[in-house]
């Protein structure tokens, strides 16, 4: 290169360098309610409150993402996470990316070369104990503070500069099944989470703290004790003490409407009601709370008295969209129990709801949105679809503006027999009955796969939320537990357990691109920018993998 | 010099401090040897050669957070921290774990060192108004993430660093900066600078930690970049013999309970 060259190629560092410090580093309250005018960071699991996990980045479009290559990639480095599922999603803020490797290595990357600045790693108590993984989904920020759950039920605020500790709290007792996994949601001044472990029989809950000092602000039981609306749902002797309802996924959030929603997890013990008869509420519902104190604004129950481990473990997602000729506030989703839902997020109606994939145990709805069940475990056993796992689970979906459509990542054709066994509760154990057949292992991937079509698939399925009608399906061969991102250039972006991250067309699910990472996907892909270049980033395996086009 | 050791055990105590270190007998060099094997096996890829690459875990100091007696660093080695990154191994027996106490104690501040006892110390009350104060210190130091980011936060100055650490670094604060703290500054196309503590580096990027901030840069992109030395000036002709010693004294009491 001559004397020239090497000054052209200077100044254009110039440019690309003034990026690179920017103006602002505090995540302040407004940040986040107007993160759609950053899209060049990703503030929250979902990427914004609404949870659309949507990206209006336009680098990466249909006719380019062929071209779309590895940039660098993050290895869990800890021997005992790298055998773990790696569900998170990152942030990025202004360059610089958080994440969770499993359990609880929080870690400060260079967004541009996955360099780290830093990691916090937690050891979690060995009181810890987990159904489905020592797991977790991501960070929140405010501020220049992060937040991230642990395995071990407690909740830790952390400097996003030096990775010091700032405070933490004991959110529940691990010895008996509490636990967090989730990514925590920040909305004004208050952190707020929820336990997993409702194969445990805990009782759940969803709390908020000061961003500040962690001094609990408000805490609301989705298992109401005696005294509150909703007890009355738990017959039994005290069976609410060990109703589960816990809280697997982070909540979303409406500022106008001032409301934050929140999916809850089933009923415990999970396959045999017989002690707990009732609606069992909140589990299996999604809630509608004031942020300011925790206060219910309204309820829906997806699947009342579950045997079935039906969780309503999934991301709120708030779409504003023309509902049969008027303009509404929507709540659009799709349940483990195998149905599609549209709700009106103000006041929590029941708009729609239809299978997306095979459902024999309900035949259709009372005018009040009540599925009228028909089929439950037996002591013969009886055979259910969707299976144990569900018609979808904890994996984020995607709704696009621009394509006016739903991406569910979906288990289609799938069945479990639910036989019901007794069922008693030991502090600490597992407060379940008798796990259900499947024909695919619930969580983690075998090495081969030899199952017929007829047992079970994976797929992203693209629905018209106003008629239910599936527009698209990209089937997959064996299942999948990855989340979907959608951009607004038309591509859709997800993968699947047998370790392949697609591009897909938004519009009609052509695959665009694909690309082996050798490990399963199990988390939500995200899209981010520095310097103007777009990125998008999965976890998969042990790694965290980030693609940009080439320069 | 008696005197001064017992002022530093006053200034030591405090709950979340054990005290100074409590070796409860000697070691056999065999013991030694044989704990410095398994400390490189065990140890060192996290805690490196010297034992101080883990922040606020510098083994070789001998000032222990959790307890400064050999039984409880047994019990740590063996058992973890639940909390922080340290992970048990329990494949190490007792003696195992004992041998590798042996080495730590034998490592040159292991003991208490004998220029630890060299330093006087001084009021801790009248140090915190020379630290807020005539000394200016927190024009570049914070405390526990609050206040200025420029230089290393001492807000466990008291657990992780010795008195005479901490002398020095008020003296002769060049003569030995920890790796962590190494002060780097890249020169962008146009020429401006940008100065910061170095945090990571590689054939083709750097990451700092520049005034409060993470920042990146690729190297193809920069004029030239290169270590430069610590920004802090010697307290030496600034301050008292006293008031260096009432200094040493406030900082000894950060991470403490005992802070003024």
């Amino acid at each position: 290169m001559n004397r020239n060259g090497i000054a052209i190629v200077l100044t254009a560092g110039i440019a690309a360098l003034a990026c690179v410090v920017p103006a602002s580093a505090q995540i302040t309250a407004e940040r986040l309610l107007e993160a759609a005018d950053e899209p060049e960071n990703w503030l929250t699991y979902s990427g914004g409150y609404d949870s659309l996990r949507h990206t209006t980045l336009s680098g990466i479009t249909p006719e380019n993402v062929a071209d779309l290559r590895l940039e660098w990639v993050y290895q869990v480095r800890s021997r005992a996470g790298a055998a773990e599922k790696f569900e998170a999603t990152p942030l990025v803020v202004d360059g610089v990316m958080y994440t969770v490797t499993p359990p609880n290595d929080v870690v400060a990357l260079d967004a541009l070369t996955g360099r780290v600045f830093w990691i916090y790693s937690h050891t979690p108590s060995q009181d810890a104990r987990v159904c489905c993984g020592r797991v977790n989904r991501g960070v929140a920020i405010h501020g220049q503070t992060l937040f991230m759950g642990t395995i071990d039920a407690r909740l830790l605020a952390i400097d996003a500069r030096t990775g010091r500790l700032k405070w933490d709290v004991q959110v529940g007792d691990p010895r008996l099944g509490y636990a967090l996994t989730v990514a925590p949601l920040v909305v004004k001044d208050r952190v707020v989470v929820g336990p997993a472990g409702g194969e445990y029989g805990i009782r759940g809950f969803i709390v908020a703290y000061d961003v500040e000092t962690g001094e609990e602000a408000w805490r609301f039981n989705t298992v109401p004790g005696p005294g509150e609306p909703g007890n009355e749902t738990w017959g039994g002797d005290e069976s609410w003490r060990t109703g589960g309802g816990s809280i697997w996924v982070t909540g979303s959030y409406d500022p106008d409407l001032d409301l934050m929603y929140w999916g809850v997890g089933n009923p415990g013990p999970d396959w045999n009601g017989d002690s707990r008869p009732g609606d069992n509420l909140y589990t299996d519902s999604v809630v509608a709370l004031d942020p300011d104190d925790g206060s219910l604004q309204w309820h829906y129950q997806f699947t009342p008295h579950d045997e079935m481990d039906y969780d309503a473990v999934q991301i709120p997602v708030l779409a504003d969209m023309n509902w049969r000729g008027e303009d509404r506030r929507l709540m659009l989703w799709a349940n483990r129990n195998g149905l599609l839902y549209v709700l009106d997020r103000a006041t929590g109606e029941f708009l729609h709801g239809s299978p997306f994939v095979e459902v024999n145990w309900m035949d259709g709805f009372d005018e009040n949105g009540r599925p009228n069940q028909v089929l439950a475990p037996s002591e013969g056993g009886t055979l259910i679809m969707p299976n144990n796992q569900g018609a979808t689970n904890w994996y984020s979906p995607s709704y696009s503006p621009e394509t006016g459509l739903f991406y569910i990542p979906s288990w289609v054709d799938t069945f479990s027999v639910y036989t019901k066994r007794p069922v008693e509760y030991v502090e600490g154990q597992q407060f379940v009955g008798a796990f259900p057949t499947m024909a695919m292992p619930a969580l983690g991937t075998r090495p081969t796969n030899v199952r017929l079509p007829e047992e079970g698939y994976g797929a992203i399925q693209a629905v018209d939320p106003e008629t239910g009608a599936i527009e698209w399906m990209f089937p997959m061969t064996d299942v999948t537990d990855s989340g979907v991102l959608s951009t607004a250039t038309n591509l859709v972006f997800a993968g699947g357990r047998e370790g392949y991250f697609y591009g897909l067309d938004a519009r009609d699910g052509t695959m665009l691109w694909r690309q082996s990472l050798g490990g399963q996907i199990a988390a939500g892909p995200m899209s981010y920018a520095v310097n103007g270049r777009q990125y998008v980033a999965i976890a998969a395996g042990a790694g965290l993998f980030v693609f940009a086009l080439p320069e | 010099m008696r005197s001064t050791t017992i002022l530093m055990a006053a200034a030591l105590a405090g709950p979340a401090l054990a005290g100074p270190p409590v070796q409860e007998h000697s070691y056999a060099p065999a013991d030694i040897q044989a704990g410095q094997v398994l400390y490189q096996g065990n140890c060192a890829g996290c805690h490196g050669q010297a034992g101080d690459a883990v922040e606020g875990a510098d083994l070789g100091t001998g000032r222990f957070r959790r307890g400064g007696a050999d039984e409880d660093l047994i019990r740590i080695i063996r058992g973890g921290l639940p909390g922080t990154s340290m992970p048990p191994h329990e494949f190490l027996s007792v003696g195992d774990a004992r041998t590798i106490v042996a080495f730590l104690r034998s490592l040159p501040a292991g003991g208490m060192a004998v220029d630890e006892a060299e330093v006087r110390i001084g009021d801790a009350a009248r140090g915190r108004a020379v630290f807020e104060g005539r000394g200016e210190c927190t024009a570049c130091h914070g405390i526990d993430g609050q206040g200025a980011m420029l230089a290393p936060d001492l807000g466990r100055a008291g657990i992780e660093l010795g008195p005479a650490t901490i002398e020095r670094a008020i003296l002769d604060p060049s003569a030995e900066v920890r790796a962590g703290n190494r002060f780097y500054q890249v020169v962008l196309a146009g020429g401006e600078t940008v100065t910061g503590r170095l945090l990571n580096q590689d054939t083709h990027s750097i990451q700092m930690m520049s005034d409060g901030r993470l920042v990146a840069f690729l190297k193809a992109d920069l004029r030239g970049s290169g270590f430069v030395p610590s920004p802090m000036p010697s307290y030496r002709d600034e301050l008292s013999g006293d008031e260096v010693a009432d200094l040493v004294a406030y900082l000894l009491t950060l991470g403490s309970e005992d802070a003024p």
